[in-house]
């Protein structure tokens, strides 16, 4: 049973006058106890389908969805109070930022407590509610990898530095105890020693507590050992998701074929000092989306064909929208 | 924070030392007898004059002199009146409390219109209610001080009857001058009716006060609305709003101080506006206060008054606009340096 899953999600921005399509019918589901990857490059849309979620989406952009649903319940229409109860205790999300998603004027320690649902404060009177959130935030906070708790609990946002920012996001999220977890890019700008930390302390919450997490990044290097399932995002169209371990054997769409290609340690037959293959170009601005399969410019197998946006197609549980794809070729 | 401090105090210093040379200078600019300029008394014979020259160091140097103007000003020896021959450190002390009481009172109507409301108009941006507020701000903020004033007066006195036209408080209460702020005076003296004293004064003070605090809770609706609507905009917002909180605890725990620590600045630039208005206010009122005084001194070519209010006036917005600088610093976290974890 799917606890997140979305399925044609639309969300269209107004410019000029003009709608545009910033996601075009992404499908994402996350199972119970999974880690799924969401990967694509900056700019694709990753953390718009994490804001949708979320449900800080501004008001004038338009947002339609066959199905979002989160255990069963559709996200697009809740009342108001049950959106803020999923958020609340189902839901935690870690934000891109640490900087500017945290509040500048109110110190770490602070907003960690407040992020702690009413139902997991113990006590009956506000001194030893106070105390018992007290005592969850700085349990969280070791938990994260910060020993120092008292300093970062007295610190604000801005004196802290980017990874500490990051583990304290982590922090919040964790308080909260949730089902699942939306990471968006939380090992940005982090060095691999950090990375490798929040990363197994990622794996140890699914696994001990099957949290299910969705873990948004482009670093495939960091997911790929981590990750159950991968989905692969680009320029606000799923191109590709299944398996991690079939999609890294074998790739279907030239999207994600080009991406594990980019990566070295995927390969073991590459020459020493040969130039890594890439596709040419850039992605799209949103001003500029080309129609059809938005991989097409820079696809080197594009066809006349892929003027049409391609259906989605299935082989088992692996499902890709190409056209072309690769395993044409080996028949 | 120290350091900020002192510079602070500095700062303060030197303004205040440039606003004291500054009036020196103006004793010296301005026509007639430069000791009576200085002193306020015209002396009648050579013995008389040589003894107030001796006190104002008019035959010494002009550094001599000018520090010997400095250290009468800290004494409080500021000279007399020409127009009244009163000393100028009692008229000041009795009416400056007066135009004080009314600022301030002024100040706190206009913090509670404006901030409630401008906090409505932010949260409630672009809809017909923010369009409603915004537009009778504008107006407000627009109306000069004087004409809202004579409004009042042409409104609440004149057709109403509601309210007294005029001064402080009705003369049949007899009210001793203890600190100068009609209300304390009352609580401090030993009258009979005090409940009634008390509410003759507020109805006294009402119509320079809501005059004064409109137009100053005006601006500040409008400074207000702004800065909410650029806080909820902030990625924190957002992120606090993912965590499930409430709207109210948002508000009030998130949105509330944020947006008010940008416009207190602003706040500093407002007290200036806020004091020249009550000062035009209190002559529409007869108030007691030091603007009315100023102006009968510039009626009567008082230079002496003249130059000591405008000088104690200035004395006053500089020392509340530092006072503010520094609250901004002390509140504000983002102003004060890194001494937590920097891990």
């Amino acid at each position: 049973m799917a606890l997140l899953d979305i399925k044609n999600l639309t969300l269209e921005i107004p410019h000029e006058g003009d709608y545009i399509r910033a996601l075009d019918k992404v499908n994402l589901s996350v199972n119970e106890g999974e880690v799924r990857a969401l990967v694509g490059e900056s700019g694709s849309g990753k953390s718009l389908i994490v804001s949708a979620v979320s449900g800080s989406i501004p008001k004038h952009w338009r947002i339609t969805a066959d199905r979002m649903t989160w255990n069963g319940e559709s996200l697009l229409n809740l009342s108001k109070s049950r959106r803020l109860q999923i958020m609340n205790e189902d839901i935690a999300i870690v934000f891109q930022n640490p900087l500017s998603s945290l509040d500048p004027s109110v110190t770490l320690g602070e907003q960690i407590q407040e992020s702690i649902p009413s139902r997991l404060v113990d006590g009956k009177w506000f001194w030893q509610r106070n105390a018992s959130r007290r005592q969850t935030t700085i349990k969280t906070l070791h938990k994260v990898g910060i020993r120092a708790h008292g300093d970062v609990m007295r610190a604000y946002p801005h004196e802290m530095p980017y990874d500490v920012g990051q583990r304290v996001m982590l922090a919040m999220a964790l308080v909260a105890q949730p089902k699942i977890i939306i990471a968006d890019d939380p090992t940005r700008g982090m060095e691999t020693t950090t990375k490798t930390q929040i990363l197994k302390l990622l794996t140890r919450l699914n696994k001990t507590r099957s949290v299910a997490i969705l873990f948004v990044s482009h670093d495939l290097l960091a997911i790929s050992s981590m990750a159950d399932t991968m989905t692969v995002l680009y320029c606000g169209q799923t191109v590709e998701s299944g398996k991690m371990k079939h999609l890294r054997k074998r790739p279907l769409h030239p999207y994600t074929k080009a991406l594990i290609d980019s990566a070295p340690s995927f390969r073991n037959d590459l020459p020493p000092k040969s130039m890594l293959p890439n596709l040419g170009g850039s992605i799209p601005t949103l001003q500029h989306l080309p129609i059809g399969c938005r991989l097409g410019p820079r696809c080197p197998r594009a066809q006349k064909a892929c003027v049409n946006v391609p259906g989605i197609r299935h082989i088992h549980d692996h499902t890709y929208s190409c056209h072309y794809p690769l395993h044409r070729d080996k028949r | 924070m120290m350091i900020s401090f002192f510079r602070y105090g500095t700062l303060f210093v030197l303004t205040l030392f440039s606003l004291v040379s500054l009036s020196f200078l103006l004793a010296h600019l301005f026509p007639g007898d430069l000791l009576t300029n200085l002193s306020g008394v015209a002396p009648k014979d050579e013995k008389e004059r040589q003894l107030l020259a001796t006190l104002w160091a008019v035959d010494q140097s002009v550094f001599f002199r000018f520090f010997r103007y400095c250290s009468l000003i800290f004494s409080g020896e500021w000279g007399v009146s020409i127009s009244s021959g009163l000393p100028l450190y009692d008229e000041i002390r009795r009416t400056l409390p007066a135009t004080i009481e009314l600022s301030f009172y002024s100040a706190v109507v206009a913090v509670v219109i404006g901030v409630p409301i401008g906090c409505l108009a932010g949260l409630k941006s672009y809809t017909k209610l923010d369009y409603t507020i915004n537009a009778v701000a504008i107006v407000n903020y627009s109306l000069p001080v004087f004409w809202l004033g004579l409004a009042f007066i042409l409104v609440f006195s004149l057709q109403l009857n509601w309210l007294p036209l005029s001064g402080r408080i009705s003369l049949l209460f007899d009210i001793p001058t203890v600190t100068g702020f009609i209300l304390i005076d009352i609580l401090l003296s030993n009258s009979l009716n005090k409940g009634e004293a008390i509410a003759n004064a507020i109805a006294h003070l009402a119509m320079p006060v809501l005059a004064v605090s409109l137009i100053s809770g005006a601006a500040l609706v409008r400074l207000l609305r702004r800065s909410v609507i650029d806080i909820l905009d902030k990625p924190y917002i957002a992120s606090a709003r993912s965590r499930g909180l409430s709207s109210s605890r948002i508000f009030f725990d998130h949105v509330l101080r944020n947006a008010l620590l940008p416009i207190l600045p602003l706040l500093a630039i407002q007290i200036t506006t806020l004091m020249t208005n009550a000062i035009i206010v209190e002559t529409l009122f007869s108030w007691p206060g030091i603007g009315d005084w100023l102006l009968q001194a510039i009626y009567q070519g008082d230079y002496t008054a003249i130059r000591m209010g405008m000088l104690v006036v200035a004395a006053l917005i500089v020392s509340l606009t530092i006072f503010v600088d520094i609250l901004n610093r002390l509140v504000d976290p983002r102003k004060r340096m890194p001494t937590n974890a920097t891990t």
